[in-house]
């Protein structure tokens, strides 16, 4: 079979017959909370804290979330709160 | 997976490219031999690349390691495969061993990536960063840490979605999915093993709540916190990225522990523990860092030094024996212990704890050798078979030692204990030859 270059994940998904399927619910997981965790910081910068109330999730949850997404340039830090204790967030402009 | 099968030499094989690895091939190259430098991972460093400051003289690891790095990377007598395990390792004769390599497609050509990121930034895909022990994400397509080497980007084919988006993105076009493992035939004269230690897994030692509690880290975690190239923008507790302020170290955590199957003291957590509280206080100026410990081994070169340091600096030392960690309604952890010198059972409150995991056997090294037997001392590190007089002999002749791989070993130890395994491997060439 000739192989384009650049498109030889085409060929790797033939040949190995689909994608594995914790791939694809990993995919869709981080998908997922990606956008409530994009949709709640559109509104107003939060803290971890308040993103967890506000979404009813883990804080521990959105501690990895939060930084994966600082990291992928879609979030950046806020301020420290008058206690130096939690820092808000908010979407890159 | 289909397999092409190729046949290379070498003077020498190092398995293992750790700060141990990486100085023994270094020696060997700079004497004039050929080297193959072989490590699991997809980047040279092993453990050192990862730390942040070293004890005990508060030096930057990166700006140690990465000059180093680069000279083993650029250095014309060494050829590294990462990614890729030994196997297979027969003794055909006093100056010729066989061996079978396997290189893991990395799916990616590192001679033509740039490493500008921009398959990173495609790749839809957030899995657990393995060089940021858990603490934040990672892409499937991926640079393993800014400091890698070789600096390029490997996909992690298992959270793959092979959507194609990286391939589409990157402008040199060096990701390939047709990449195969190769297998590879392999003669070299001598071989040194540096392949390092583990470390103790606390999700054994379920009392102190580590994996439930989620401000329970292990040391290697907060080496990340501190290090420039950490997960976070500054030191922030995982459970709800408040910045601590009371934070405690629990030492001997899987380590002088017959419980556990480790009886043997580690010897560098003492001091790493040390050195993270001196680094914390330089970075949180109004924490307070606790350490608990049981004895303090501070044996080395400038170590008891290090140790009054850090007291001076204003770290509480208290011997005490932890029972059990709870955990508080707003994350914090209540740890009760045996105060040993009052002799009584106390609780102190902290908002993060991290547990100083002791040093384990990288076990199965011995399973590597077909038809001679390197023998393991009593706790499975790999055997030294004269201890006293030449610490780098092995069981089996032409094979040599060094660093963690022989026992618990701070990096001085594992660039000594390099040396004398270069040296005795250049001699045993030399003799055999
Ligand atoms: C939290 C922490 C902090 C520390 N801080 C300090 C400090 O401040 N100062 C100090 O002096 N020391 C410190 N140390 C100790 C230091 O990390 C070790 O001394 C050093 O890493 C030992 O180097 P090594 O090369 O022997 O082993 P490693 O660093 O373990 O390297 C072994 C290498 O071998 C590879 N490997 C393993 N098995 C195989 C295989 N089968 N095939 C191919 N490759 C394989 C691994 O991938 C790895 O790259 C610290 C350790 C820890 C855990
Ligand atoms: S093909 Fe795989 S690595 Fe590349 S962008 Fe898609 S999920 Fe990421
Ligand atoms: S694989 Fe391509 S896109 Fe990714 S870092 Fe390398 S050159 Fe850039």
């Amino acid at each position: 079979m000739e192989i384009e270059k650049g498109k030889t994940a085409k060929y790797l998904r033939e040949k190995a017959g689909g994608v594995p399927e914790q791939a694809k619910e990993n995919l869709k997981e981080f998908t997922r909370i990606k956008k409530l965790l994009l949709e709640a910081l559109a509104d107003e910068d939060l803290t971890i804290k308040q993103l967890a109330d506000k979404l009813n999730m883990p804080s521990d949850e959105v501690v990895y979330h939060l930084m994966s997404l600082v990291k992928y340039g879609l979030v950046v830090t806020g301020e420290i709160d008058d206690m130096d204790e939690y820092f808000t967030y908010k979407l890159k402009k | 997976m289909e397999e092409s099968l190729k046949s290379i030499c070498y003077d020498a094989l190092v398995i293992g490219a750790g700060i141990a690895g990486g100085e023994a091939a270094l020696n060997l190259a700079n004497t004039g031999y050929k080297v193959l430098l072989v490590d699991k991972e997809l980047s040279v460093g092993g453990k050192m690349i990862m730390l942040s400051k070293v004890f005990p003289t508060l030096d930057c690891a990166a700006c140690i390691t990465t000059p180093k790095v680069s000279e083993i990377s650029r250095h014309p007598n060494i050829t590294i495969f990462t990614g890729s395990e030994v196997s297979n390792i027969r003794k055909l004769s006093d100056n010729e061993f066989a061996a079978k390599v396997t290189k893991k497609p990395r799916y990616v050509h590192v001679e033509d990536c740039t490493a500008c990121q921009l398959c990173e930034k495609a790749c839809p895909t957030s899995v657990r960063d393995q060089y940021q022990f858990g603490l934040i994400g990672r892409k499937a397509a991926f640079i393993p840490f800014s400091i890698c080497s070789p600096k390029a980007a490997a996909i992690d084919i298992d959270n793959c979605t092979l959507c194609g988006a990286c391939e589409r993105a990157c402008p040199t076009h060096c990701i390939d999915f047709t990449m195969e493992t190769e297998t590879i035939e392999l003669h070299v004269k001598t071989i040194i093993v540096a392949t390092g230690f583990n470390l103790f897994d606390p999700n054994n030692m379920p009392r102190y709540g580590y994996g439930k509690f989620k401000n329970v880290i292990t040391a290697m975690q907060m080496e990340r916190e501190i290090a420039p190239t950490r997960p976070y923008h500054t030191i922030l507790r995982p459970g709800d990225g408040k910045v601590p302020d009371r934070i405690a170290y629990v030492l001997c955590v899987g380590s002088r522990d017959a419980s556990v199957g480790n009886p043997i003291c580690s010897q560098i957590c003492c001091m790493y523990s040390i050195k993270q509280a001196q680094l914390l206080m330089g970075a949180l100026p109004m924490a307070d860092v606790t350490i608990y410990y049981i004895n303090i081994r501070s044996f080395g070169k400038g170590f008891e030094e290090f140790y009054q340091q850090a007291k001076g600096m204003g770290v509480n030392f208290v011997k005490g024996k932890i029972g059990r960690i709870s955990e508080k309604e707003n994350g914090n952890l209540i740890l009760r212990y045996e105060d040993i010198n009052k002799g009584k059972l106390q609780e102190a409150e902290h908002d993060m704890v991290i547990l100083s995991t002791g040093v384990l056997p990288n076990k199965g090294i011995d399973g590597l050798f077909e038809n001679e037997t390197l023998y393991l001392d009593e706790f499975s590190f790999v055997g030294q078979s004269d201890k006293l007089a030449s610490p780098a002999k092995t069981s089996i002749g032409g094979v040599f030692v060094a660093g963690a791989a022989t026992g618990p070993m701070d990096i001085p130890d594992s660039i000594l204990s390099a040396g004398a395994a270069s040296s005795e491997a250049i001699s045993y060439i030399i003799q055999h030859a």
